[in-house]
């Protein structure tokens, strides 16, 4: 635990993806998971398009969290957020203590995404994003998330470069929403 | 890092963590989190009434702590003198200016920075803060000193136009 402190309160960030062609500007929020935190970062799940809920695949406890942090979740964001779960510390096989296939069920369930990965080798860390990023798009294309809704998480700026068509819709104004 | 120091609270989220502050204060007894989320609020508000409130409360949870404790509220510390830095007498943090009392509440946040990264060395959110304070100190010493510069250059403007004025006089006479 010492040479991997956690995250104090709240860190931002920027990533600009592929997803079809399409460049996806990612503002990811990490949000601390001690229980200091908690209270105050529920408020950062508002109008987010996605999350990832991350537990430790090394230490049990992490992992029966989860319901309680997919309760926060599901209540505080909209309907059509798209959520992955990711199982970290992949590279330490031989500390694992929740196997694959509990987790993989687990994210059945409670229909979410699922991958495990490793922040310390980098795998599957892009592609974690890339997941979340291209069901948000697939959301948009089929038509369930609708762009114009203001807690949609997405913004459309046609002015990017190849853009427009993402959607014929006008684009969605949406203030105070921290991205 | 700039995320993070330009971060705003939203005015319903200040609300709801100074009513439970407040309704644990009047049975007596705050607990620690209620005082950090409401402190966390506050030092993130845009009124510098509000930050200063918020320091207070950061200042009085890290005179209590333990060392892992002391991390999350040193780092806020920092983060609240930064946001400081420059307000108006209204009150609002306004547009970047330099004054005196800037370099102070950022050499503020570098001391609290810095104590916490002598306790953890790498941590990378307090080496870019350290970083970022850094950078606006010496900013700021510059537009000061250009500033100072200035006022140097004008009083020697004067004194020219006084010392033309007075030899002109003199050759009259």
């Amino acid at each position: 635990m010492a040479d991997c402190p956690h995250t104090i309160g709240v860190e931002f960030g920027t990533r600009i993806i592929e997803v079809s062609g399409q460049k996806i500007k990612l503002q990811i929020w990490d949000t601390a998971g001690q229980e200091r935190f908690r209270a105050v970062t529920r408020s950062y799940y508002r109008g987010a398009a996605g999350a990832l809920m991350v537990y430790d695949i090394t230490r049990r406890s992490t992992y029966n969290h989860l319901s309680s942090w997919l309760t926060d979740a599901r209540n505080l964001t909209n309907p059509n957020t798209v959520i992955i779960l990711i199982g970290n510390k992949a590279d330490l096989e031989a500390q694992r203590d929740v196997t694959y296939e509990e987790a993989k069920q687990f994210a059945e369930e409670n229909g979410l995404l699922f991958l495990e990965a490793s922040a310390k080798t980098g795998e599957n860390v892009e592609d974690a994003f890339l997941e979340a990023a291209k069901k948000i798009y697939q959301n948009i294309q089929d038509g369930s998330l609708d762009l114009n809704a203001a807690e949609s998480g997405v913004q459309h700026k046609p002015s990017a470069p190849q853009g427009g068509r993402l959607t014929s819709e006008p684009q969605p104004q949406r203030e105070g929403c921290g991205c | 890092m700039e995320a993070v120091l330009s971060d705003v609270v939203a005015p319903e989220d200040l609300l709801k963590f100074e009513k439970k502050y407040n309704s644990e204060l009047v049975k007596g007894t705050v607990s620690k989190e209620t005082k950090f989320e409401y402190a966390w609020c506050l030092i993130r508000s845009k009124y510098t009434e509000d930050i200063k409130k918020g320091i207070v409360l950061l200042e009085e949870l890290v005179q209590k702590a333990s060392k892992d404790d002391s991390r999350d509220f040193l780092f806020y510390l920092a983060v609240a003198n930064y946001r400081l830095k420059v307000s108006d007498a209204s009150g609002f943090i306004v547009a970047k200016t330099p004054c005196e009392k800037c370099a102070l509440e950022y050499e503020k946040a570098l001391k609290f920075i810095r104590t916490l990264l002598r306790n953890e060395p790498g941590n990378k959110q307090a080496l870019e803060m350290e970083k970022l304070i850094d950078k606006a100190l010496k900013k700021d010493g510059l537009v000061g000193m250009a500033i100072v510069g200035g006022i140097g250059l004008g009083v020697a403007g004067l004194a020219g136009l006084i010392g033309l004025a007075v030899s002109k006089g003199a050759a009259k006479s």
